[in-house]
């Protein structure tokens, strides 16, 4: 059954977790796509809705079907091999990230962890352009696959409705 | 103070002055000269289906609320209240009834309408003060719609939308008209990058030369067959009324509704399809096989129809987009960006075709993320004071005479002038109604007053 209160920190789940968000981002940022895919579940969805600004009555904040990112192994496959070419010109030369993991909670569920995070990703290219950042929060559904935890789904939830960077041409 | 003259007469001959994509000054001339008049795309009535239903969206610096009314009828109204000039409406999308102003509690009905101002009687003497009946938010100077699609200009003598779009809108048909159901837009996504408006609209207008090298990657990892440059380069670069646009060359010697099967439209909507075209209009695809891709309507709307791959079973589907290149500065612009798609399409076309338009376009879209990397080094390069010593070549199809290379395609199918070939044509085509624009003086507009004594 489903549990709505958050592990303890010293719960070995939630330790785990910690963990793979951690060396997640270190794949990330070390650019290691290939070893970022091999953390993925074969039927991840991997979602970034598009936030809007609205009333607070209005009950919704994200746009009704449309995301900045909606998609399946196919598509992230395809997307890390385009950054092997060499013709990927938004990438190279490469940004510098960081993708900063903090605020993370985790919660157990039938089908495996629900975990919350914070992310702050910055990102700088060049030398005279200022850097963006993307402040976003997720929530992830990591499963147990043999030894191992992998990414099933994942939602980012973006705090901006018009986004200051010049492309997702990173992962989140 | 800059010679708008000189700037214009260069760009005329088709050399660009570079200083163009990164000057404040030209910026203002845009503003005041352009923007001020030209018709703008503000939304489409799918986006607001409902009574009460509104989103917002500028032009430039100005706010309009653009809404749906109890009677169902469209409305456009400056977002600004009629009494200190707060938004009334600070939310992007939603649905109400009326919008107040936070400030003193003026309330406007969703048709503009000036509904309630607290204290009429005790603060103004009633209607002596401050006449209240009739009052409204100020509507767009001009507004009309073409097939769902609004457009508003801040000209109130701007001509019909109809005679604008001329006949540009021959090719608009095939984006927004594939039945009678029209198309419904999703989104958009919006995203900020530091580049100049006027680059993405002069490369959806005719640049099919960047696609097989500045999309290289795509085709090398399978995702679109098409941009290689000998199937590029026999695509028609057309020019017609306030638009220009580009096509790709399907394989010959298929009817129509093979094309559409080509790029993966599924047999239940090409009988609609069939229908909702002139014979003109399939003519272009069916005798030429001629496709639609990019296309620019001036100043800056622009569409894309492409048909990548979507899955490791090698499901080709077809996507369109509508995009906005929303100018904040000389040197940065929101990109908004739209997926459309047929209303009367199946719901898993629907599905697969949004999939493949977030792979290839939007701010995470693979060929959009290479096209701003170009487009924001541009604009980097020209703010500087060597960028005023460089005119930039943008004369390619033309002869030192100022002829065509190649002559026009002979038998083309649509209205307007089309080549094959690479060329610059859609790019000049756009960059001549720029310069008409920035070369006629501002006409100035009377300030309305409200309510004042009469």
């Amino acid at each position: 059954m489903s549990n709505p209160k958050p592990l303890p920190y010293s719960d070995p789940a939630h330790q785990a977790a910690h963990q793979f968000l951690v060396e997640e981002a270190a794949l990330l940022d070390a650019a290691d796509y290939p070893g970022w895919l091999d953390l993925l579940c074969e039927d991840i969805r991997y979602l970034m809705p598009v936030r809007v600004t609205t009333a607070r009555g209005a009950g919704f904040s994200a746009q009704p079907g449309m995301g900045h990112f909606d998609e399946d192994m196919y598509a992230l496959r395809k997307r890390v091999q385009r950054l092997a070419t060499d013709h990927a010109w938004t990438e190279d030369p490469p940004s510098r990230t960081r993708h900063f993991v903090t605020n993370i909670r985790t919660f157990r569920y039938d089908d495996g962890l629900r975990v919350e995070s914070a992310l702050l990703l910055f990102r700088s290219r060049g030398d005279t352009r200022e850097a963006d950042l993307i402040s976003a929060g997720r929530t992830d559904l990591l499963r147990q696959a043999g030894d191992a935890l992998k990414l099933a789904r994942r939602e980012i939830t973006v705090d901006e409705a018009v986004l200051r960077t010049q492309n997702l041409a990173v992962f989140l | 103070m800059i010679d708008v003259a000189a700037v214009v007469s260069q760009v005329r001959r088709g050399m660009i002055p570079a200083h163009v994509y990164g000057d404040p000054e030209i910026f203002a001339l845009e503003r005041d000269r352009l923007f001020s008049r030209s018709w703008v795309f503000l939304a489409h009535e799918s986006e607001i289906p409902d009574p009460g239903d509104y989103v917002v969206r500028r032009v430039l610096t100005d706010s309009f609320i653009v809404a749906r009314d109890e009677a169902g009828q469209v409305r456009v109204m400056f977002n600004m209240c009629l009494h200190r000039g707060m938004q009334v409406c600070r939310a992007e999308m939603g649905n109400a009834s009326h919008f107040r102003c936070p400030y003193h509690a003026w309330t406007y009905r969703n048709d503009g309408r000036l509904a309630g101002l607290p204290f009429h009687e005790d603060a103004y003497g009633g209607e002596d003060g401050f006449a209240r009946q009739g009052q409204r938010l100020l509507p767009a100077p001009s507004m009309d719609t073409y097939r769902g699609l609004i457009f508003v200009s801040l000209d109130p003598n701007a001509p019909p939308l109809a005679e604008y779009l001329g006949d540009f809108a021959f090719y608009l048909d095939f984006y927004v008209n594939q039945s009678p159901a029209g198309i419904e837009l999703r989104g958009p996504q919006r995203w900020r990058v530091k580049a100049n408006w006027k680059i993405g609209a002069e490369n959806f207008a005719g640049d099919s030369y960047h696609t097989p090298h500045t999309h290289a990657s795509v085709v090398e990892i399978g995702l679109f067959r098409e941009p290689k440059a000998n199937k590029r380069k026999e695509g028609a670069l057309y020019q017609a009324g306030p638009g220009a646009g580009t096509t790709y060359k399907l394989p010959p010697g298929e009817d129509f509704a093979s094309q559409l099967r080509y790029v993966g439209y599924p047999d239940a909507m090409i009988p609609a399809m069939t229908r909702a075209w002139s014979d003109r209009q399939r003519a272009l695809m069916e005798n030429s096989g001629f496709m639609i891709s990019a296309a620019t309507l001036f100043p800056n709307l622009s569409l894309v129809h492409n048909w990548p791959q979507i899955d490791d079973r090698g499901t080709v589907r077809p996507f369109i987009s509508l995009r906005q290149w929303q100018p904040i500065s000389a040197t940065e612009t929101e990109v908004l960006s739209w997926f459309a798609v047929d209303a009367a399409a199946p719901a898993e076309f629907k599905r697969d075709s949004c999939k493949a338009y977030l792979m290839c376009f939007g701010i995470s879209g693979m060929f959009e993320q290479d096209d701003v990397e170009n487009w924001v080094s541009i604009t980097d390069m020209a703010t500087g004071s060597m960028a005023r010593r460089l005119n930039l070549n943008s004369r390619m199809g033309l002869t030192s005479d100022g002829k065509p290379v190649k002559p026009p395609i002979a038998a083309f199918a649509g209205p307007g002038v089309a080549y094959q070939g690479f060329g610059e044509y859609g790019q000049r085509h756009w960059l001549s109604q720029w310069s008409d624009h920035l070369e006629r003086e501002p006409a100035s507009q009377a300030a309305t007053d409200l309510g004042a004594a009469r």
